[in-house]
């Protein structure tokens, strides 16, 4: 109620008095309660408010008369998902470093030789006695040891966010293998905390302490210092685009004068060219930079790779349905095209499902369960049940009746199915992978069920609607592979396994060999196809005991039939794979406790439209306010709406500049008369025979309306959608937004 | 392909759209007949009636404000599931959402302490939240393990360096995901936040471990604050669109009304406002122009030199740099404007009525 009465009173208006808190420009609201260290659920308060957590949460008679078993219930679920979410959260982003780890191990490695080796090249120099070393200004010697051996890193990657993880990554590889490391960014190098600011940062981090008056000598002092010496000391600089130029420049002159005393070496993540050292620095600075290049994994090699872990391979048990994964896609490509923004994609999905599906927590239960084997989920069979019975999944497949037997049967019989899929589009992406075929397109085809629904249903209709399949010969072949009905990346692989050369098919057997090696049912059929091919002198033969029956003669032409019909079979063994095992998490029963697919919900969360949203809210906004008086008005303005929403009505009649006095008059024509002319009088001045009021009220009325006008354009000022008048125009303001 | 195309056509139609609009609307404003009706020609109140109408305006749709910004509670369990998760929440949508933000932390975060910013005001010290900050945390932790507060307290927080503080916020003192600080920023993309580094410094914040952040914004234009590595990384948003239609009462304080008179004419309370952000010095010097005015209420302002060697006797500026620096703080805040003497030079003056300046003077020297 506290809300209601907050908001009524900020209606109101009657007390402008702000409360002294309004203009603090911070303060402490409240500090935590107590109960925070008692984890069990108790207080009634607090539970009441978790009640209606979920849409499709239990029967709504159960709401109604508030149960406090139900309560404690609730929160206890609510409790269970929450460390639900943490589990399965953690367990992906932990994949999900690992890939990205493992795809960066050879640059990391090629690193780290490089940088022992520039490390035995300084010390070749010649290392400072005690006393030169000890001293508190550089030595100088000659030019060769003023080199500073620096590093590129070409990230390939416009994106610099995607590549923060892999310079901390690399700072702690290096520092694994002894060596000591610093992690600094342009934020470090800005133009306003010049040459202290990086020095600060490179103090802190190495000698764990702050500096006010930063001094390099201070670093030189810390390295000579007991068993600091002798390994290398590695500067690593993430973005180095977007240092300042200058503060750079100081930074490196200023390290190629300590090398000797602090064999300092420089990596430095470049996006662009190698060129962009050369842009940034001036050319004395550049005389002191030893470079070598090192390249790391593309983004889209990163992509398919942390896709095949997650969403196919599925660490966790967490899956997207088709309509989030393509939405997923498009938001991939569209809206940021960075790694990092697909990861928190996946993550405000998870978290939406974790928040939303009572029945997640059991995902947690599961993915402990996996941990240590043998233990006992801890969680109630009833509760499950309770639950369970409102998936519709489940209902629509009545499958036995509902006890804990034939739930614990379903997960497993899911989990079954799901490898078998999971296999199947890991095989597709094998053979993908030469039509340079992304993961991420082939996912969102293999988890839509509607193909598979079209599939499984008419297998032998010809559907006419082909896509990308022209030719007429095909459609024979069209009508053996029930998955060049519908063209798409499925089909494309299809047809590319028939096309493929001998020694490649060769191969794709192979890596199918290992992909399946899970999925006893479908490893055996590759097997047999396997073994009517076989390597022999460097070339490729189909195996003879097989085939040499049939044809006497072995020709080379014979030759090439004969491993076109092991295409064909490979290709008709992919085909009959996609038709018996790519079955989508969405038509497998009790699939809604894995699989996330509120694609408008995600959508909402991840992107928010602050510039569309609000200015239709002002012009739309009897929807949202559900009032009775302004929603019938069709487009004729009311005095009833509210002021700002008028005027930004009003604002659309007018160009790139609206005349205040326009502006007003019309605005007050609305407030002051009723419907029936609105919005065709709003672009006129007011008709002086409407004011044949009494002076007095008149001028009452006159203020309350121009203090309303003002209060509305003030506001449309705070949404930004206003400039205010220009010296240049006092009489007009500008608007800024045209069209949604 | 076809729903890559799909969504390619709807955005070039949506960016040619947009395109379209615009120069519709210059046309519009360009071969239209131009209105040249001046504001004047409204026959405008009275300022001080203006603004007793302002306070008194009656509310629209009260009932249904009230409705909405309950229909908003049902999600209040869904907010603290994702501050738990980690992400911060980010409202939007037209109305202030101060109460519903305010509420919300008061209902649903009681387990949690919560400090809020109001980012609607003129001048915000983020070193100074950060010290509060790490006050409230270090006192969370105190109480937590009552004897075991060993290191926390080496140093007062309010001589460290903001590295310092942000390491602090970040640490892993405890193993406890559950205990954290909440920020309640008004307004993230207010005037006193609006600043780059601000908003560096605010994503750095809402990144550290033990802190999580709800904020609301209200210009349309905001998301333009912050780059890749801030919205992904470290504030981690969760938007809600939230729109309440509640009136910007207090955000709106201090925007000038467009139809008083000379509509940059400051009140005594806004005014005081923004002098009691600045320091005592620049106080002082205010005072001295101030006192100045009052005492001469016919002169037109005071010249530059003479204010600054009052103000070095009475040890306020040491040189004539200083002065102008605190000059230029209240011209940019409008508490302070020039004009041109009789005698030709440029002389100071401050753009309120005598009244209004003894009620500023009288509230400034609490």
């Amino acid at each position: 109620m506290a809300i209601a009465s907050a908001a009524a009173e900020s209606l109101t208006q009657g007390t402008p008095e702000t409360t002294e808190n309004d203009l603090q420009p911070f303060f402490v609201f409240h500090k935590a309660s107590s109960r925070k260290s008692d984890k069990k659920p108790t207080g009634t308060g607090k539970t009441r408010r978790r009640i209606d957590l979920s849409p499709s949460s239990p029967n709504k008679t159960e709401k109604s008369e508030p149960d406090k078993a139900g309560e404690r219930d609730e929160h206890c679920n609510e409790h269970l998902r929450t460390e639900a979410f943490e589990l399965v959260w953690s367990k992906i982003n932990s994949t999900i470093k690992e890939i990205l780890r493992g795809i960066n191990t050879n640059v990391f490695n090629e690193i780290h030789q490089w940088v022992l080796e520039s490390f035995n090249a300084i010390q070749s120099f010649g290392t400072p006695g005690f006393i030169e070393a000890t001293r508190s200004f550089p030595i100088v010697t000659d030019a060769t040891s003023k080199l500073l051996f620096t590093g590129m890193v070409l990230t390939r990657n416009m994106e610099f966010v995607d590549d923060l993880l892999t310079f901390e990554d690399l700072g702690l590889f290096l520092r694994s293998n002894g060596c000591h490391v610093a992690n600094l960014s342009s934020l470090d190098f800005s133009a306003k905390s010049g040459i202290g600011g990086c020095l600060r940062g490179l103090l802190r981090q190495f000698l764990k302490a702050t500096f006010y008056e930063a001094d390099i000598s201070i670093l030189a002092s810390w390295y000579r210092e007991q068993e600091n010496h002798n390994t290398p000391v590695v500067v690593i600089i993430d973005d180095m685009e977007r240092c300042c130029g200058s503060v750079l420049s100081d930074f490196i002159l200023m390290l190629s004068e300590w090398v000797v005393k602090i064999p300092i070496i420089l990596l430095m993540g470049v996006a662009t060219t190698l060129n962009a050292p050369r842009n940034l620095l001036p050319s004395n600075v550049l005389q002191h930079l030893c470079p070598s290049k090192f390249i790391l994994g593309s983004p889209a090699e990163r992509m398919d790779a942390v896709v095949e872990a997650v969403l196919v391979k599925q660490c966790s048990g967490f899956s997207v349905g088709h309509k989030v994964a393509v939405f997923l896609k498009n938001y991939f490509l569209n809206q940021d095209g960075t790694l990092t923004s697909f990861i928190r994609a996946l993550k405000i999905a998870c978290a939406q499902h974790f928040s939303m599906e009572p029945l997640s927590f059991i995902l947690g239960g599961l993915l402990v369960e996996e941990k240590q084997k043998g233990e006992k989920r801890g969680l109630q069979p009833e509760v499950e049940l309770k639950y369970t019975s409102q998936l519709s999944s489940y209902a629509r497949n009545q499958m036995a009746e509902q006890n804990g037997k034939s739930l614990v049967h379903g997960f497993s019989e899911l989990r079954r199915l799901h490898k078998c899929w999971s296999t199947v589009v890991l095989c597709l992406y094998e053979a993908g992978k030469c039509n340079k075929i992304r993961l991420l397109d082939l996912l969102c085809e293999a988890l839509n069920p509607d193909l598979y629904t079209s599939r499984a249903s008419n297998n032998h209709v010809v559907l006419e609607k082909d896509v990308g399949v022209p030719m007429a010969t095909d459609r024979s072949i069209r009508r053996k592979y029930s998955t060049l009905r519908k063209g798409g990346f499925i089909g494309q692989i299809v047809r590319k396994v028939r096309d493929l050369p001998a020694l490649m098919l060769y191969q794709l057997l192979k890596s199918w060999e290992k992909t399946t090696v899970d999925v006893l049912e479908i490893h055996e059929k590759v097997k047999d196809l396997q073994s009517l091919l076989r390597f022999e002198d460097g070339k490729l033969k189909p195996n003879v005991d097989d085939i040499s029956k049939k044809h006497s003669s072995r020709s080379p032409l014979n030759m090439e039939k004969e491993s076109k019909e092991v295409n064909e079979k490979a290709a008709a063994l992919i085909d009959c794979l996609v038709r018996d095992y790519l079955r989508p998490i969405e038509c497998i029963p009790l699939h809604e406790i894995f699989c996330f697919k509120n694609v408008e919900k995600l959508q909402l969360a991840l992107i928010g439209d602050p510039r569309r949203r609000i200015q239709v809210d002002l012009l739309e906004f009897h929807k949202i306010l559900q009032c009775g008086c302004c929603s019938k008005s069709g487009n004729v303005l009311l005095p009833s709406m509210h002021d700002t929403s008028i005027m930004y009505t009003l604002a659309q009649e007018h160009g790139d500049l609206i005349n205040l006095h326009d502006w007003f008059q019309s605005f007050k024509t609305v407030v002051l008369h009723p419907s029936s002319k609105g919005k065709h009088k709003s672009k006129q001045s007011p008709n002086p025979k409407k004011r044949k009021c009494t002076h007095d009220s008149e001028n009452k009325g006159e203020a309350s309306i121009q203090a309303r006008f003002c209060r509305a354009v003030t506001e449309l000022q705070i949404t930004g959608l206003l400039r205010m008048p220009s010296r240049r125009r006092p009489d007009c303001v500008q608007r800024v937004a045209f069209g949604l | 392909m076809e729903i890559n195309n799909g969504v390619e056509d709807e955005l070039e139609e949506e960016e040619f759209g947009f395109s379209r609009n615009y120069f519709l609307a210059k046309e519009l404003g360009g071969s239209g007949k131009k209105s040249t009706r001046k504001l004047s020609d409204i026959g405008l109140v009275d300022e001080q009636e203006l603004r007793a109408a302002a306070s008194n305006i009656e509310p629209k749709h009260e009932k249904e404000i009230v409705a909405l910004m309950n229909s908003y509670k049902s999600l209040y369990p869904k907010w603290v599931f994702e501050l738990r998760c980690g992400f911060g929440l980010l409202m939007y949508g037209f109305g202030s959402k101060k109460s519903l933000i305010e509420d919300f932390a008061s209902t649903a975060l009681t387990e949690y302490s919560v400090v809020v910013i109001n980012g609607y005001l003129q001048t915000i010290n983020v070193k100074q939240v950060v010290i509060s900050l790490a006050e409230v945390l270090a006192d969370q932790l105190r109480t937590k393990r009552a004897n075991t507060s060993g290191n926390l307290s080496k140093q007062p927080f309010n001589s460290r360096s903001m590295d310092d503080l942000l390491a602090f916020l970040n640490g892993s003192q405890t193993q406890d995901k559950d205990c954290f600080i909440c920020i309640v920023v008004h307004n993230i993309d207010g005037p006193g936040l609006r600043d780059p580094e601000t908003q560096q410094y605010l994503s750095q914040i809402a990144a550290c471990s033990c802190i999580r952040i709800i904020a609301s914004i209200d210009h349309v234009n905001s998301a333009l604050l912050w780059d890749k590595k801030m919205v992904h990384t470290q504030f981690n948003w969760c938007w809600y669109h939230v729109p309440t239609f509640a009136p910007y009462r207090v955000e709106g304080m201090f925007f000038p009304m467009i139809l008083a008179h000379g509509s940059t004419a400051q009140t005594a309370k806004t005014a005081a406002i923004v002098l009691q952000s600045l320091t005592p010095n620049a106080q002082s010097v205010f005072r001295v122009l101030a006192e100045h005015q009052l005492s001469h209420p016919d002169e037109e302002g005071m010249p530059i030199n003479d204010l600054y060697t009052i103000c070095r006797e009475r040890f306020l500026v040491s040189s004539q740099v200083t002065l102008n620096s605190h000059l230029t703080e209240f011209k940019d805040h409008e508490l302070v404007k020039t004009r041109r003497h009789s005698d030709g030079q440029d002389c100071l003056y401050i753009p309120l009525t005598a009244e209004a300046l003894v009620k500023l003077l009288a509230e400034i020297s609490q």
